[in-house]
C-alpha cells in the first residue's frame, strides 16, 4: 500500500515534467504532432520533416481526420509542437478543434500552418485567430509577371521566385539566403492591429492576388508588398508561429528545384526554399532566438554583496548574464543594445549594458537623489528575439543626520566668533576674580 | 539539380485521397474544375535524372549494409532498373545475410522470401543442399497456409528457388487444390481477402493474391484449367471497375476502407495491383483486355508523383514502372512536351517527345496535332491535322512552322499519336488524345502613353502630358477636387491584334501611404481610366497631398510586362466634414516598432551656491579681532593676577575650578569637532557636578577674604 502510494507520488511528481512548452530548464527532446491530408506527404516533403527529426524533433504523423487525435491528456499536452500541412480538412478528427488549437498556442506552444488554394475555412479561421487574414476569394493565387520563376512548363506566372526577405539574422541565421524562394500558393495579409506578427517573406510590388483564369472584374483586395506570403507571429507567451499559403514551399521538389527570377540572369542551380524554411523552422521551434537572463546582480561599487538598500548618490554596479538557445546548450549572447532601466513610476536612468562578449553585461551608475522604492528593469524586446522582462525591487532612503557635510568653511566666521567669546569668557574669570 | 516539372502534386493526391467524404469532395471537385479550364491535362514526364540522383540519396547505406533484406532487395531492385552504375558495394554483408537467412531453420517465409529476392540480384553462392532444406520447408508451407500472406511468400519463394536454381522438376504437389484455396479468399467485386478469418477485403491484396495466382501457374507440373484462369481475369477486369482516376488522366487503385492504422495509401496499393497484374499476365496465354487508357492512366498516375523523398515509395514508384514497361498485355507510351512556354520574341518551336514510361524511345510513329484551341474562341480551331516532323537525332517530333496566325496567347494543343506498324498497336498503349496547354509568350507594344487633367464639365484640357514609361521622366500635375484625370494607352501583340493583359492597376498612393488600386478599363486596342475626383473625394479621405502614380501591365504572355513609376499629383481635396471616414491605420515598419531606446541619465539637484573660501576665512579674520582687542585693552588696564589665594588648600581648588570651566570649554570644541550630544551632557553633567563642588569652595574663600577686607 505505502510503495503504491509512493509510486502515486511520483508520478504526479513527475507529470509537469513530461511534456510542457518550451522551458528553459529542459528544452530537449521536443515532440512534434504532424497534421497530413494523405500520407504521401510524408514522402513528397520528406527532406523537410528529415531535417527536423535529424535536428532531434520527435515526429508524429497523423492524419489530419484521425477520429484518435488529441493535443493534451489528463491536462497534460502531449506534444510541444503542431505542424498543419492539412490544408483541406474541414473539421479535425478527435478532440481537436479550432478552440484547441487555440489552448496549445496559448499555453505556449509552436504552431506551423501551411494553407494553399485548397484552403479551408477552419485553417483560415485559424490564420485569422494568430492575426493574419488570408484571401477571402477561394480561387485567387498570388499572381507576378514580373518576378516569376522562369519555366518552360507553368507559363501563369503563379510560381513566384521571391527575395523580399525580412532583414533578420535570428530568424532566417546569419547565412544569406541567395537564391529566390519558390512559392505557389494564397496570398495572406497582416492584421494591421496585430504588432506581434511578421511578414517574413513578401511578395513584389508587382503581385497580387487574384484568380489567374478569370478576368478581374474589381480591383484585387491585395496587391504589392502587402502580400505577406510567409508570416511569423511570436505571441506574448513566447509561441512562435508561421503561417504561409503555400504548401508546396515545404516539398521535395520545390527544394531541389533550380529557380531564376524573371527579372534577373541569374539562375541558382537550388532554390532558397530549403535554407529559407529549415532556418525559419529552427527559430519557429526555439532553436534560436530564445533568450533566457540569470544573475541579476547589483552592488555598491567597492563592494561584492547585495545591499537591501541603496543610499541617494550612491555609486553602484549592475550586472545581468544573458544565455540564448542553439538547440544544443545554452550560448553567450552577445549584443550591444542590452539596457537597463531604473525605475519609480517611470525610468530614473537608462543605460546601455556593456557587455564581456561571453553572455555577462554590467554597467555602473549613481543612484538619483531621489527617494522611494525603485525597481531594477531590463526590457528586453528585439525583433526576432523573445522578449526579456526582468524587474527587482530595490528601496533608495535619502541621507542620515550625520551623512552630510560637516565643518563648511562658509559657517568659519560663525564658528571663530563662538571660540574667540568662549576663549574670553576663560581670560576673563581669571581677571574677574584674582584682579586686585 | 533537378528542373520543375509539371506534375500532379502529391497535394492533389491528397485533396483527392481525402475527398471522399462528404462536403469535401463538392469543394476540391469545383477547385479542380475551376483550375481544369485551363490545364486540362498536365504533362508528365518519363524518369530521369533526377530520380536517379534521388535513388543514390534515398537508399544511401549505413555501414555498407542496409537494415533488413527488404530494403536490401528494394535498394537493388531501384539501382537496377534505373541503371544505376555507380551503386554502393553491399554484396557481401548482403551476401553474408542472405546466407544466415537461408541456412536458419527459423527463418520465416517472408525472410526466406526477400533472402532470395536479393539472391537473385546479387547471385550470392549458396549450396544446393541449403535450397533442398528449404524447398521442402516451403512446400509444407504452402500446404499448410491459411493466409494470403504466406501464400505470397512461400509461393513466391518457391518460384525464385527455381529461377535461380534452374531445377526444373520443382513443383508444387496440388497446384490446382493451392490456387482454388487462393482463390477461395477473393471477393465479388475483384478484390481479396487477407484471410478467411478477416472479413475486410483490399485491393492491396488482390496484388499479391495475383502474384501468388501466377507463382502458382508457374509452378504446376500440368496445365491449370482454363477456367479458373478466365475466372481470375474476369476478377482482374472487375478489378479495374473499381479504379479512380484524377481529372488529369491517371488512374489509381486505392483502400475502400481507410482505416487509418493499416492504411498503405494509393501507391503502395496501386503498385501491388500493377506488380500482380504483370506477374498473372506473364505466365497466362492470351490477352488481358484491359483498356488502354487506364493502363496509360496507372503509368501517368506514378509518373505523377515525380520524385518521391521516401525510399518506399521510390521503389514502388520505380519498379511498377518497371513492370509497365516490360509487361504483357500493353506498354504504356507517354507523350510529353520539354517545353510549354514557347516565345514568339524568340522563335522557340513546338517540340514533343514520345517514350516509354522509363525514357527509351518509342517505336516508330506519327504524332499528329489534331487540334488548337484558342483561350479566347473556344470553337474555332486555329490547325487541324497537322503532322509533326520527327528528329531522329534527339527523337524528338517537333512542329516546323507556326501558322502564321498564332499570336500570344493560351492555345491547348491536342495531339494524337499513331503507330506506324499496325501490330504494335497490341503491344503499346497510347491512351487516346493528349491535351496540352501551351502558352505564347511575345512583347507586347505600348504606345500612345498619355496622362491628362480634365475640367469637369466642359471637359477642356488643363495639362496634358506625354508619359515616359521606363520611369526616368516623372510627371507631376496638380488637380483639385473638380477636375479629372485621364490616362490612357495603346496595347498591341506583335500581329497587331489588341491585347487584354490580366494585370492593369493604376495605384495611387498618398504620403502616409494609403494606397487606392484602379483597373484600367479597355475599349479595343485603347486602355484608359477617368478618375473624378469629385467622386472619389469620399474614397480618398478627403486627404490632399502628393500622391504617387503607379502602372502595372502585365499578362502571363507579356514578355515586357512592366511596374512603372509614373510621377505624381497634388490633390486639393475639400476639408473633410465632421462624419467623414477615417483613413485606415497603416502597417508599421517592423524594424522601428524594435530597438534600443534613447538613454536617459538622471539630473542631480544642484548644490546651493555658496561664497568664495577667502571670503569665509576673511569673516573669520574678522571674528577673532574682538578677542585680539579684548587682550590687549587689559594689558593696556595692566591687570594682575594679586588676589589669586596663597594658601596651598584654596589655591588648589582655583587651579581645579579654572581647569574645569578649560575641560567645559574644550569638551564644546569637541563636540564640534565629533562628539554627539549624550556623550556631551553624561561628560558636561560630571564636569558640571566637580565645578559646583570647586566653584562653590573657591567662590566662598574670595568672598570670606574680601569681606575680611571690608571689615577690616
Amino acid at each position: 500500500m505505502e510503495k503504491l502510494s509512493i509510486s502515486i507520488l511520483l508520478t504526479i511528481s513527475l507529470l509537469p515534467f513530461l511534456c510542457s512548452s518550451f522551458s528553459p530548464e529542459s528544452p530537449t527532446d521536443r515532440r512534434i504532432l504532424v497534421l497530413l491530408d494523405d500520407f504521401s506527404f510524408k514522402s513528397s516533403h520528406s527532406i523537410f520533416f528529415n531535417s527536423l527529426k535529424s535536428r532531434g524533433f520527435d515526429l508524429d504523423f497523423k492524419l489530419a481526420d484521425d477520429p484518435k487525435l488529441a493535443l493534451q491528456r489528463y491536462g497534460q499536452y502531449l506534444y510541444d509542437g503542431l505542424v498543419l500541412f492539412s490544408p483541406s480538412v474541414e473539421r479535425f478528427g478527435g478532440a481537436l478543434d479550432l478552440a484547441a488549437v487555440l489552448d496549445f498556442v496559448d499555453s505556449g506552444h509552436d504552431l506551423i500552418v501551411a494553407a494553399d488554394a485548397s484552403a479551408s475555412d477552419l485553417i483560415k479561421s485559424i490564420a485569422t485567430e494568430c492575426g493574419v487574414d488570408f484571401d477571402e476569394d477561394p480561387s485567387a493565387m498570388v499572381i507576378d509577371h514580373k518576378k516569376y520563376a522562369v519555366s518552360e512548363i507553368e507559363g501563369d506566372h503563379t510560381l513566384i521566385a521571391a527575395d523580399d526577405l525580412i532583414q533578420s539574422d535570428v530568424i532566417l541565421g546569419k547565412t544569406k539566403i541567395e537564391a529566390p524562394v519558390l512559392f505557389k500558393g494564397i496570398a495572406h495579409s497582416i492584421n494591421v492591429a496585430n504588432g506581434l506578427a511578421l511578414k517574413v517573406l513578401s511578395a513584389s510590388p508587382s503581385a497580387y492576388s487574384a484568380n489567374p483564369n478569370s478576368k478581374l472584374s474589381s480591383p484585387p483586395s491585395l496587391t504589392g508588398s502587402a502580400i505577406s506570403l510567409v508570416s511569423v507571429m511570436q505571441a506574448r507567451n513566447n509561441a512562435r508561429i508561421m503561417i504561409t499559403g503555400s504548401l508546396d514551399i515545404f516539398s521535395n521538389r520545390f527544394f531541389t528545384s533550380s529557380v531564376q527570377n524573371a527579372e534577373s540572369k541569374i539562375k541558382y542551380d537550388k532554390s532558397g526554399n530549403e535554407q529559407f524554411v529549415t532556418e525559419l523552422s529552427k527559430w519557429i521551434f526555439h532553436e534560436r532566438g530564445h533568450l533566457k537572463a540569470v544573475n541579476v546582480r547589483h552592488h555598491k561599487v567597492g563592494e561584492a554583496d547585495e545591499p537591501a538598500m541603496y543610499r541617494i548618490k550612491d555609486d553602484l554596479d549592475f550586472s545581468v548574464e544573458i544565455y540564448e538557445w542553439s538547440g544544443k546548450s545554452w550560448e553567450p549572447y552577445v549584443a550591444d543594445d542590452v539596457q537597463v532601466q531604473f525605475y519609480m513610476m517611470s525610468p530614473y536612468v537608462l543605460k546601455t549594458l556593456s557587455t564581456d562578449q561571453k553572455g555577462l553585461y554590467h554597467a555602473s551608475f549613481k543612484v538619483p537623489d531621489v527617494y522611494g522604492v525603485f525597481q531594477f528593469k531590463v526590457e528586453y524586446q528585439r525583433l526576432g528575439y523573445t522578449s526579456l522582462s526582468l524587474s527587482k525591487q530595490i528601496p533608495v532612503r535619502p541621507f542620515r543626520h550625520n551623512e552630510y557635510e560637516r565643518f563648511i568653511t562658509t559657517a568659519f566666521p560663525y564658528y571663530g566668533a563662538s571660540f574667540a567669546t568662549m576663549a574670553g569668557f576663560f581670560i576673563f574669570s581669571f581677571v574677574y576674580l584674582y584682579n586686585k | 539539380m533537378r528542373s520543375l516539372t509539371p506534375q500532379t502534386t502529391l497535394s492533389s493526391i491528397a485533396r483527392m485521397a481525402r475527398s471522399l467524404g462528404g462536403f469535401l469532395v463538392l469543394l476540391v471537385a469545383v477547385l479542380i474544375c475551376s483550375a481544369s479550364v485551363v490545364s486540362a491535362a498536365s504533362i508528365f514526364q518519363p524518369i530521369s535524372d533526377s530520380h536517379r540522383s534521388a535513388a543514390l540519396e534515398l537508399f544511401a547505406p549505413l555501414d555498407a549494409s542496409f537494415g533488413s533484406l527488404e530494403e536490401t532487395y528494394e535498394a537493388l531492385r531501384t539501382f537496377e532498373v534505373l541503371g544505376i552504375d555507380k551503386k554502393p558495394d553491399i554484396s557481401l554483408p548482403a551476401c553474408q545475410s542472405v546466407l544466415e537467412t537461408l541456412g536458419s531453420s527459423s527463418s520465416a517465409s517472408k525472410d526466406l522470401f526477400y533472402a532470395l529476392k536479393v539472391n537473385g540480384m546479387l547471385k550470392c553462392e549458396i549450396n544446393k543442399e541449403v535450397f533442398e532444406g528449404i524447398v521442402s520447408k516451403l512446400q509444407a508451407a504452402v500446404s499448410s497456409a491459411n493466409s494470403l500472406l504466406d501464400f505470397y511468400h512461400s509461393i513466391g519463394s518457391l518460384v525464385l528457388i527455381k529461377n535461380q536454381t534452374s531445377k526444373d522438376d520443382l513443383h508444387l504437389g496440388d497446384a490446382e487444390g493451392i490456387f482454388h484455396s487462393i482463390k477461395a479468399l477473393s471477393q465479388s467485386d475483384g478484390r481479396w481477402r487477407y484471410s478467411n478469418n478477416n472479413p475486410e477485403s483490399s485491393t492491396l491484396a488482390a496484388g499479391l493474391a495475383l502474384e501468388a495466382l501466377a507463382g502458382v501457374v508457374s509452378l504446376s507440373s500440368s496445365e491449370i484449367d482454363q477456367s479458373l484462369i478466365a475466372t481470375t481475369k474476369n476478377d482482374i477486369l472487375k478489378l479495374f471497375d473499381s479504379i479512380d482516376k484524377y481529372d488529369d488522366g491517371a488512374f489509381y487503385f486505392d483502400e475502400k476502407l481507410v482505416d487509418a492504422h493499416e492504411h498503405q495509401g494509393p501507391l503502395s496499393t496501386t503498385s501491388s495491383v500493377v506488380r500482380g497484374l504483370t506477374a498473372f499476365a506473364d505466365v497466362t496465354l492470351g490477352s488481358l483486355n484491359l483498356p488502354g487508357d487506364k493502363i496509360v492512366g496507372l503509368a501517368k498516375f506514378f509518373l505523377g508523383i515525380g520524385v518521391p523523398g521516401d525510399a518506399k515509395d521510390l521503389f514502388n514508384q520505380v519498379d511498377s514502372l518497371a513492370c509497365l514497361e516490360s509487361n504483357r498485355f500493353s506498354i504504356p507510351l507517354i507523350l510529353s512536351l520539354p517545353a510549354t512556354v514557347l516565345s514568339l520574341t524568340k522563335k522557340d518551336t513546338l517540340k514533343v517527345k514520345v517514350n516509354t514510361v522509363l525514357g527509351s524511345n518509342a517505336p516508330p510513329l506519327t504524332v499528329k496535332l489534331v487540334h488548337v484551341l484558342g483561350s479566347g474562341s473556344k470553337d474555332t480551331s486555329i490547325i487541324e491535322n497537322q503532322e509533326l516532323k520527327f528528329e531522329p537525332e534527339s527523337a524528338e517530333y517537333f512542329l516546323d512552322a507556326l501558322p502564321k496566325s498564332v499570336d500570344v496567347g493560351k492555345y491547348i494543343f491536342i495531339f494524337e499519336t499513331v503507330l506506324h506498324d499496325p501490330e504494335h498497336n497490341k503491344v503499346y498503349a497510347m491512351g487516346g488524345q493528349t491535351q496540352v496547354p501551351i502558352f505564347f509568350t511575345g512583347v507586347i507594344k505600348v504606345e500612345n502613353p498619355e496622362i491628362k487633367v480634365l475640367d469637369s464639365d466642359l471637359g477642356i484640357v488643363e495639362t496634358k502630358m506625354k508619359l515616359d514609361l521606363d520611369g526616368e521622366n516623372l510627371v507631376s500635375l496638380s488637380a483639385n477636387h473638380l477636375q479629372k484625370l485621364h490616362l490612357s494607352f495603346h496595347l498591341t501583340t506583335p500581329l497587331g491584334h489588341a491585347f487584354k493583359p490580366h494585370q492593369a492597376f493604376l495605384k495611387l498612393r498618398h504620403e502616409t501611404s494609403v494606397e487606392h488600386i484602379f483597373l484600367v478599363g479597355n475599349s479595343e486596342k485603347k486602355f484608359e481610366i477617368i478618375l473624378d475626383f469629385l467622386g472619389l473625394v469620399e474614397k480618398f479621405f478627403y486627404l490632399s497631398g502628393k500622391y504617387d502614380i503607379q502602372l502595372t501591365v502585365g499578362d502571363a504572355v507579356m514578355e515586357n510586362s512592366f511596374l512603372s513609376a509614373i510621377g505624381s499629383i497634388e490633390l486639393d481635396l475639400p476639408e473633410p466634414p465632421e462624419k467623414a471616414p477615417r483613413p485606415p491605420p497603416q502597417p508599421v515598419e517592423p524594424y522601428s516598432r524594435y530597438g534600443p531606446k534613447a538613454e536617459i541619465t538622471h539630473i542631480f539637484r544642484a548644490p546651493d551656491k555658496r561664497p568664495p573660501k577667502e571670503l569665509s576665512l576673511a569673516f573669520l579674520g574678522l571674528t577673532l579681532l574682538p578677542f585680539v582687542g579684548f587682550l590687549i585693552g587689559l594689558l593696556r588696564l595692566g591687570v594682575n593676577l594679586k588676589n589669586f589665594p596663597s594658601s596651598s588648600v584654596p589655591a588648589i581648588f582655583a587651579i581645579l575650578f579654572h581647569f574645569g570651566i578649560a575641560a567645559v570649554l574644550f569638551l564644546y570644541v569637541l563636540f564640534w569637532l565629533k562628539l554627539d550630544l549624550f556623550t556631551t551632557l553624561k561628560a558636561i553633567g560630571f564636569l558640571g557636578a566637580f565645578l559646583m563642588f570647586v566653584g562653590h569652595r573657591i567662590l566662598s574663600h574670595l568672598a570670606s577674604t574680601s569681606a575680611k577686607l571690608k571689615s577690616a
